[in-house]
């Protein structure tokens, strides 16, 4: 064999072997949606893997017979009130880290990390009990200010990392084009800050679409539920219904998936913002 | 004279004021930040360390009781429990997950076709709602019409109820946490990977260096900053994991799986003992803390 063709079985062999590792390692979620097509008996009686009896029925039923299309507006609010705010308050917090370095900024960034190892349920008992006292429990506001803050420090220090790379020469040239220092910021660096956005909206709506304890927590009626609070109540009151429950997690992880797809190549960036930052 | 030196010292003055001078820019922008924390971090933190000197329920606060929460935590088995499980939990889900993650990045930083699908696809199991893996994880591991005992039976082995035995509920939710985390670590650490240059490399294989040592040599001590920060970020994030046991286990069998973070949550909400469950979540956050701490003046400490 020349060199040639051994790499090409190398890189052949790898291939197959990361194909083996990509289905096992999602093979949870292949077996719920090939199940999420099987009634509930065929779910606990059949050995096969594939489908036997394909049906829609499931879909049908958690569609028609169940609030999902309401969990899911109330998700879509939720999920995006919060990823909105957090990017406003993290932008602006990301870029005074990156370009102040006073006791006052230092302190504030430190601050920030340590909030990260808040426990949240500590935060949660305390806020559960002021937010009953202003009646704001089981509303929106609660869920959204909560996801807001619980995505602030992440927000922050992937904006912070990227903008330690926009050379600080753009906003000085700005400022002798007349700019105040504020201008530099919203008119020069920001406009370039565009993947940084995007790749913390996805981290943020992910995180806050996914959420179940918080919203666990504030929200008690079903007509304010979440996707994921839902889908326990499933769990609970059709505690033998695998065939609804699984379509009912295929649907929850569909607007997930879809935004994964579309935006799924700044999430590299995400990682290294966050990551080799350290 | 004494004019003089009068005059000669206000503009000392004026000139320390002026270096002094606050500049406000910064502080303004941080203002929507620090509101909000301060309303959601540390109002909670000052009042729910209030809460757990009290005996107080969610209805009604209730009397001052100084530590008494804290040293009736100590006396109480399920504590020790939770402590211990969530020490468990933390350490082989951060290892196991840091461990998944780098062998696939380095899978990953080789030249394989369709690395760009691969990347993605192994990101599910991270970007996935909580609540969707953990049923199809209870599906798949359940009962004894899961597929793991469908294949463990395919192979002659009786089946195993992961979800009803303390060792067994235990293995199953670390192996659980390591499937949802895995793929944070692997991005993280495929991005260090990329920008470790690869002249070094070169250098080493000229040198005579065989593979292994490039890795244990070169790549390990390249990405052992960022593994650090990795280490203490999954460790808060394990201890803090409400979700993983709650929704797979509830904490069950007989409390085999309940971590701190269960505890707090069954102390507070469901036997409506604000005192106990605040002294649960404010213990666990010293400890991280302190855990924390301690990392990182290690790292900083060597360059």
């Amino acid at each position: 064999m020349t060199r040639h063709q051994r790499r090409l079985v190398m890189r052949w062999s790898l291939f197959v072997l990361m194909l083996v590792l990509v289905t096992v390692v999602n093979l949870p979620i292949i077996s719920l949606i090939l199940n999420s097509f099987r009634s509930t008996s065929e779910i606990l009686s059949s050995r096969s893997f594939l489908p036997e009896a394909p049906t829609l029925e499931n879909y049908a039923f958690v569609t028609q017979r169940t609030s999902f299309g309401q969990w899911l507006l109330n998700s879509l609010i939720m999920a995006g009130g919060g990823m909105a705010l957090s990017i406003m308050a993290a932008t602006l917090a990301g870029y005074v880290l990156s370009r102040f370095r006073t006791r006052f900024v230092t302190a504030y960034g430190t601050g920030l990390f340590m909030v990260q190892m808040f426990p949240i349920l500590l935060a949660l008992i305390p806020l559960f009990i002021f937010f009953r006292t202003l009646g704001l429990v089981n509303t929106y506001y609660s869920v959204i200010i909560l996801y807001t803050v619980a995505q602030l420090p992440f927000a922050t220090s992937m904006f912070r990392a990227f903008f330690d790379g926009i050379p600080v020469d753009l906003e000085e040239a700005a400022k002798i084009d007349g700019a105040n220092r504020f201008q530099a910021f919203t008119l020069v660096v920001l406009p370039l800050a565009g993947p940084a956005i995007a790749a913390v909206a996805i981290f943020a709506f992910l995180f806050s679409y996914n959420e179940y304890l918080i919203a666990s927590v504030f929200l008690r009626r079903e007509e304010l539920f979440t996707v994921p609070i839902g889908i326990q109540q499933f769990i609970q009151q059709f505690s033998t219904d695998w065939g609804s429950l699984m379509a009912a997690a295929v649907l929850a992880m569909l607007p997930t998936f879809i935004l994964f797809l579309f935006i799924q190549k700044y999430m590299m960036y995400g990682a290294i913002g966050s990551g080799v930052k350290g | 004279m004494s004019i003089k030196t009068a005059s000669s010292s206000s503009s000392e003055l004026r000139v320390v004021l002026r270096r002094r001078r606050l500049d406000l820019f910064p502080i303004y922008l941080l203002i929507p930040s620090l509101v909000l924390i301060t309303l959601i971090n540390l109002y909670p933190f000052a009042a729910g360390f209030y809460y757990s000197l009290q005996d107080g329920t969610l209805l009604q606060t209730g009397a001052f009781v100084g530590l008494q929460n804290y040293l009736d935590l100590m006396t109480r088995p399920e504590f020790h429990n939770a402590l211990r499980f969530s020490a468990i939990f933390a350490l082989f889900g951060v290892f196991g997950s840091w461990a998944v993650g780098l062998g696939l990045a380095l899978l990953l930083n080789r030249d394989i076709p369709g690395r760009g699908f691969f990347r993605v696809a192994l990101l599910l199991p991270w970007i996935l709602p909580s609540i969707v893996s953990i049923v199809s994880w209870r599906w798949m591991i359940g009962d004894q019409t899961g597929l793991v005992n469908v294949v463990l039976g395919f192979f002659g082995i009786r089946p195993i109820y992961f979800l009803s035995t303390g060792e067994w509920a235990t293995f199953s939710i670390i192996i659980v946490k390591i499937w949802r985390s895995f793929p944070f670590m692997m991005l993280s650490l495929l991005a260090a990977l990329q920008t470790i240059s690869l002249e070094i490399y070169e250098a080493a294989s000229i040198d005579g260096a065989s593979p292994w040592q490039s890795f244990r040599y070169i790549t390990l001590p390249q990405l052992l900053p960022i593994s650090v920060v990795l280490w203490i970020l999954m460790t808060i994030w394990s201890v803090n994991d409400f979700e993983t046991p709650w929704l797979l286990t509830q904490g069950g069998p007989s409390n085999a799986t309940e971590n701190l973070s269960v505890l707090s949550y069954r102390y507070t909400f469901l036997l409506n003992n604000v005192g106990l469950g605040a002294a649960v979540a404010f213990f666990t956050m010293l400890i991280l803390m302190i855990f924390a701490l301690i990392l990182l003046r290690r790292q900083q400490r060597e360059p």
